[in-house]
């Protein structure tokens, strides 16, 4: 692995590019951007498709949710309740950390908007819906949409929000004209007519459609085919939004990345969970599972030993327990209790360890939505990757400062 | 539903309604306790049906209206 003399952090010109053949990427390589005749010209016009074709597609290919939870995307179809049935596109992506949402609106609008046309067919639903907070992609929907024929039952909404305000009940509620915050009760969006998924699922589901089942899994693992859209960032010097087959081995990213020498990974994103950087780890849902981390939505950030991890570390938690929407008390007293505990440690209080845990024990689990849940994996696991920089700390500090490999800005407003 | 089947009602709360008030623990101290906010913190057990009297009592007073009691 080279060392990255040049680390940026993956910006809004972020580059593209792949391990084995692009599919949601084609033609990416070659243009800024696809409008509808070069998307046309490059991915074909997609089948129409009834539900039960669909559902057996969708059984076939184990397509799962790509912003986060992994939730099989037939499983949702099949949950849906109701005769008035929504598509939502969530193209919220509100974590600095993650760009690959943003990348498929801003830059091929018109796969992701296919394959939520094709499902809400399939359907029958009454409309689509594309909900953004992002500018840049609110522009390049708008006018992929203008150039669609079937423009009219595709809506455009743009919800300022913070981090929560992507989560799908707290989307369905902005969208209808409440407050993007949570609901108290943990009900399942489906209950109510919607089927919320985020950009790259539909974007995959467009290809599945075009291929077919068969064509889907020409890559990927058996369990998991097809390929994954990953943001790569942090220390590394060549940052950008990959897609590779599912299952690519983390070193093979690590150093197509060029990635300087890691002491850690953030996997999965801010509701993720840090992992020691071995090399044959499988950058799938499973693989990432048995390594203790997730694929969450599709986020690998190396922690290289130029920086401070355990600062980097005291940073985002900060800037978690900052996103609470402070509908909750465990949420919002106990995250910023979490983060003045990591905050001591990397100060060199050693007796903020333990306290660390407890906080993190008192969180989980118990609010409205799954953030504070998903912050305290983050923390946890960040606080036993870290064992030997927690140590340094105690002995005097690890002599390096924060670089901020792991950006707590940029997320979309 | 029949009694072998009936796994139990559960204790539940609605965390953007509670505003660690305490009525619960007070009432109900060997099924919350309250952490270092003053949150509840329930345990996980099924509420068996001689309890369920004590436990409504506890979700009618509670001021947030943030207790529940669901069956399955």
């Amino acid at each position: 692995m080279s060392a990255a003399t040049d680390v940026r952090p993956v910006s809004s010109a972020a580059d593209t590019w792949t391990i084995g053949a692009p599919r949601l990427l084609a033609g990416l390589d070659a243009l800024p951007s696809l409008n509808l005749a070069a998307h046309t010209a490059i991915h074909g016009a997609p089948p129409a498709m009834d539900r039960d074709r669909l559902l057996t597609l969708l059984d076939a290919s184990r397509l799962s949710g790509r912003g986060g939870a992994g939730f099989p995307l037939a499983s949702k179809l099949r949950a849906l309740h109701g005769t008035h049935l929504r598509v939502i596109v969530n193209g919220s992506e509100s974590e600095p950390a993650s760009f690959k949402d943003r990348t498929l609106l801003r830059r091929t609008p018109h796969l992701v908007l296919d394959g939520a046309v094709a499902v809400a067919a399939a359907l029958q639903a009454r409309e689509v819906v594309v909900a953004v907070h992002d500018a840049a992609a609110h522009e390049s929907v708008r006018r992929a949409i203008s150039e669609r024929p079937g423009r009219g039952s595709i809506r455009l909404v743009r919800r300022d929000g913070r981090f929560v305000g992507g989560e799908a009940r707290a989307l369905v509620r902005g969208i209808d004209g409440g407050p993007t915050v949570p609901p108290g009760r943990r009900e399942h969006p489906g209950l109510t007519g919607n089927l919320v998924s985020n950009a790259e699922t539909f974007a995959q589901a467009a290809i599945l459609l075009r291929r077919g089942a068969r064509g889907f899994a020409e890559t990927g693992t058996h369990d998991e085919p097809g390929t994954v859209l990953l943001t790569i960032g942090g220390g590394v010097a060549r940052p950008g939004v990959v897609e590779a087959p599912i299952g690519t081995p983390l070193g093979i990213l690590l150093t197509a990345a060029q990635a300087a020498p890691a002491t850690a990974v953030v996997a999965g994103g801010y509701h993720g969970s840090w992992i020691h950087p071995f090399p044959d780890i499988r950058v799938s849902r499973a693989g990432l599972a048995a390594a203790g981390g997730s694929l969450g939505a599709g986020v690998l950030y190396v922690v290289d030993d130029a920086t401070c991890g355990l600062g980097e570390l005291a940073q985002v938690t900060g800037w978690l327990a900052a996103q609470s929407a402070k509908q909750c008390g465990p949420c919002r007293f106990g995250l910023p209790a979490l983060a003045a505990d990591v905050a001591a440690l990397a100060a060199g209080q050693p007796a903020a360890l333990s306290q660390a845990f407890a906080h993190a024990r008192a969180v989980d689990g118990r609010g409205a939505c799954s953030h504070p849940d998903g912050a305290v994996r983050f923390a946890s696991s960040g606080l036993h990757v870290l064992q030997d920089e927690i140590d340094a700390h105690r002995r005097g500090g690890c002599g390096r400062r924060v670089l901020g490999r792991l950006p707590i800005t940029g997320g979309s407003r | 539903m029949t009694a072998l089947a009936d796994p139990g009602a559960r204790l539940e709360i609605d965390w953007t309604r509670c505003d660690g008030h305490g009525l619960c623990a007070a009432l109900l101290p060997d099924r919350i306790t309250r952490d270092e906010w003053g949150f509840p913190v329930i345990d996980g057990r099924p509420v068996p049906h001689a309890d369920e009297k004590a436990v409504r009592r506890a979700v009618t007073v509670c001021p947030a209206l943030a207790l529940r009691l669901t069956k399955p």
